[in-house]
């Protein structure tokens, strides 16, 4: 119900069993462990980065190899599978896995190295293939394309940049080169864009054909291949088809490691643990035979951890209550109802030190504010139902994620309440469709009114509800300060705005003009206006003269203290901020009531009722889905704002013990005591 | 026909104009949020797609103003007869229709826009530090507040005019 009491541990022992202390402390997952400035000469600190920095390469490996077996052999996850939390081993289970952990190493490499050849073999199946078509145009050579000649002729392989036929090519050439008469020339394919040519004329005459087939811009291949083109492409076939083999054989050894995901999983989360205890590793003292942990941890698990560590090594445990300017993390431990406040109060800022944990209090107005900004029964009870079902099925979750969840599950229990309260199910649902499709209208009653047709009686009780929050608020400050035995504060601070805004609230219901304009039906008597407001004058008086207490100046005293007085208008502001409870009920109702008469346009009847239901489900949702948001944005407003704004101030560090922060497997222990 | 008349034909466009109004340049105001911190949210996600979550809600919160302006307009809607009963009211109530919708109109189109900006400015905030998801959520909420204190002005007003006598 509070914040958890912390006390300061100091561990001493030998250093050979210093491998054991902290596997036992990371199992147990109770210390902060923090670190130490060796003070004496004969102390050091040790300097794990090296170490670390294997490790971590060594989990990247287990990561990467996962992400690699993802891509081959899938498995099927459902979207709830994130739901499901990390799962439970034995200590069995995880020992077995410790001796496996140089075999799994080597698989994780093994699967890297086959992605990398898998990849460099797709990248040479690539570059054959594009070779192969290259060497298409010249199929139709039954030489070496690096063919020049022989003793008494030349010959040219090569292209030409546009289509040519073979009657065009010995035109040209006869304009060009009238005197030579001994050319052949054969035309193996023509593209639009290129002509490829084999053309064959006497030695002597070669210098003479060569400059006219520049002129021509005759150009050599770019890499001729040594053999026939036919050749070579059945060559490069071969190869592309050995390349393939060599990648499906790459493919099915990544298959065979399919069944190896969980022993990487592990792998993974070894290195986790590794990496943890290195890092606390180089916080601590250590002499040459012996070492000193020291750390917070929570004061009632003193006792077990205690007996434990002495029981088993020899080591002297020393525990302290923390000194007065440390900063102690916060531990927060609350009941079932209020512990779904913490990660909201997490949200804003964990109390410092000295400070209450306000989950409580909070709790009870989270629920009811929640339920009031929602407030339609249809929609609470999906709701509660819904996340009552996934806390069942899931049993395993993580807490911080549990927490949410029953946290959204009381809410809807409210918003269910708030919703019969207005007679409000899916909006106006029950009279639309009893209308529309059975002719006669049926309504499902409010049990206390229905705040579209009173609005200003919903936004009198929305303020009401504002002002108890806000002096709730005033009221944990009050203690806060009484518990640290700081009357005056609490006086100066809570029990003079009491008066002030209380006695200025009654004052107001005194006068008719304001009971007229809230509607109220009531004003209560003259004699009450008087005693309400000598309080109201009271408060003022003392809030003048102790606002500005801080202050020793005498007249900057006073013009705190008219500064203080001023904060009045902030107590109005924040009474007017809670009617946004009334208009985000309305929100939900009335939307709600818009989609439901949408559907019912098309009227009665088979077609009427599949657009009606088709309308009904997806506007529906679509409301739940704005309205939640916006239900859960503004409750955490009121709570952080005017809330918190009345006694909380926050800033303390979370209390993050030394422990297996693993990401698949949790070990399970046990003997734990 | 006199000019009395005349006039108080005009009273269902009048109040037409606002309910128009309203949901008009709220959905505009709320497009444009919704837009703007959408683009910045997909920046988010380019560095971190596990955010999506997070980034959605602070993308989703400038929207709400136009739901709030639909709101009103669907209740005057609703109050001056145009869905179901007899649209008839006088000139004198289409015009407080009117005046009654301009507060929820205009605060919604600039309240959205502003909550925008401090949306986007919240996306960066949680793209840098995650773990402070419930700060980022409440800077643009205080923008809100506007819209939700207009949101009960017209409120308030459209569900009791059909009351007055005129």
């Amino acid at each position: 119900m509070a914040v958890l009491p912390m006390r300061r541990i100091s561990i001493y022992g030998l250093k050979s069993q210093r491998k054991g202390v902290l596997e036992l402390l990371q199992r147990r997952g109770a210390v902060e462990v923090i670190a130490q400035q060796p003070d004496e000469d004969k102390l050091s600190t040790m300097d794990t980065q090296a170490a670390r920095n294997q490790f971590l390469s060594t989990q990247s490996t287990a990561k990467r190899a996962l992400e690699i077996l993802d891509i081959h052999c899938p498995v099927k996850k459902s979207p709830l599978a994130m739901l499901e939390g990390r799962t439970p081993i034995s200590s069995e289970m995880y020992n077995d896995g410790l001796q496996r952990v140089k075999e799994i190493s080597a698989v994780a490499s093994r699967i890297v190295q086959l992605e990398r050849d898998r990849e460099d073999c797709k990248a040479e199946i690539l570059r054959l293939q594009t070779q192969k078509e290259s060497l298409s145009p010249w199929l139709g050579l039954d030489i070496s394309m690096r063919m020049k000649g022989t003793r008494s002729t030349s010959v040219f392989i090569g292209t030409f940049p546009q289509a040519y036929t073979r009657e065009q090519i010995l035109i040209a050439l006869a304009q060009k080169l009238p005197e030579v008469h001994a050319i052949e020339v054969e035309v193996l394919s023509t593209l639009s864009q290129q002509t490829c040519v084999f053309l064959i004329c006497l030695s002597e005459e070669s210098a003479a054909v060569e400059t006219a087939l520049r002129s021509m811009g005759f150009a050599w291949p770019p890499n001729p291949s040594k053999k026939p083109p036919s050749e070579r492409v059945q060559q490069l076939e071969g190869w592309i088809q050995e390349q393939e083999e060599k990648l499906s054989g790459i493919l099915q050894e990544l298959k065979t490691y399919g069944n190896r995901r969980d022993d990487l999983c592990f792998l993974y989360d070894y290195y986790a643990m590794r990496i943890e205890k290195y890092e606390v590793l180089a916080l601590l003292c250590q002499s040459r035979r012996t070492f000193i942990i020291t750390g917070y941890l929570p004061a009632k698990n003193v006792p077990a951890l205690e007996k434990e560590l002495t029981e088993t090594f020899t080591v002297f445990v020393e525990t302290e209550e923390p000194g007065e300017n440390e900063e102690v993390p916060v531990a927060l431990e609350n009941n079932a109802f209020a512990a779904p406040m913490e990660p909201v109060l997490e949200g804003y800022s964990l109390p410092k030190r000295g400070e209450v944990d306000p989950c409580t209090p909070m709790a009870c107005f989270y629920y009811l504010l929640f339920g009031m900004m929602l407030s339609d029964a249809a929609y609470g009870l999906i709701m509660t139902i819904g996340c009552a079902a996934v806390l069942l099925k899931f049993k395993n979750m993580e807490s911080g994620l549990k927490k949410s969840l029953k946290m959204f599950m009381y809410s809807g229990i409210s918003t269910t309440f708030w919703g019969i309260l207005f007679g409000s199910w899916f909006g106006d649902a029950v009279t639309v469709i009893s209308k529309t499709f059975f002719g006669t209208e049926v309504t499902i009653p409010a049990l206390w009114f229905v705040p579209l047709n009173e609005p200003m009686r919903l936004l009198v009780f929305s303020f009401l509800l504002g002002i108890i929050h806000l002096f709730a608020g005033l009221g944990v400050q009050f203690y806060q300060c009484a518990k640290a035995g700081r009357w005056k504060d609490a006086i100066y601070d809570v029990v003079f705005w009491y008066l002030l805004v209380g006695g200025g609230i009654v004052y107001l219901l005194t006068m008719e003009m304001t009971t007229e304009m809230l509607g109220l039906g009531f004003t209560l008597p003259e004699p009450v206006g008087t005693i309400s407001a000598v309080c109201a004058g009271i408060g003022a008086v003392g809030v003048l003269f102790t606002a500005g207490r801080d202050s020793k100046n005498p007249g900057k005293r006073f013009l705190k203290g008219i500064y203080g007085l001023y904060n009045v208008s902030g107590y109005l502001s924040d009474i007017l901020s809670y009617s946004r409870l009334l208009a985000l009920g309305l929100a939900t109702g009335v939307i709600a009531s818009v989609f439901n008469q949408m559907g019912a346009m098309v009227g009665g009847g088979v077609v009427g009722a599949i657009v009606f239901t088709l309308v009904f489900l997806i506007g529906h949702t679509l409301n739940i889905g704005i309205n939640v948001l916006g239900a859960y944005v503004h409750t955490n407003r009121l709570q952080y704002v005017e809330f918190f704004g009345k006694f909380y101030e926050g800033g303390g560090k979370k209390f993050n013990p030394f422990a297996a922060h693993t990401k698949y497997y949790k070990i399970r222990e046990e003997n734990k005591p | 026909m006199t000019f009395t008349d005349l006039l108080n034909t005009l009273g269902v466009p009048m109040a037409l104009l606002g309910a128009v109004l309203a949901a008009l340049m709220a959905g505009i105001g709320s497009a444009i949020g919704v837009g703007m911190a959408g683009e910045a949210a997909a920046g988010a996600l380019t560095e971190d797609p596990s955010k999506f979550g997070k980034v959605l809600i602070l993308q989703l919160l400038p929207g709400t103003q136009g739901i709030y302006g639909l709101l009103i307009a669907f209740l005057t809607l609703s109050n001056i007869g145009i869905l179901g009963g007899s649209a008839d009211i006088s000139f004198a109530k289409g015009m407080l229709y009117f005046f009654a919708c301009v507060p929820m109109g205009f605060v919604g189109l600039w309240s959205a826009k502003r909550q925008a900006r401090a949306s986007v400015a919240s996306i960066n905030l949680i793209s840098r530090k995650p773990d402070q998801f419930g700060k980022s959520i409440i800077l643009p909420a205080m923008v809100e507040t506007y819209a939700v204190l207009a949101l009960l002005v017209s409120l308030l007003a459209v569900a009791n005019i059909g009351k007055l006598p005129l």
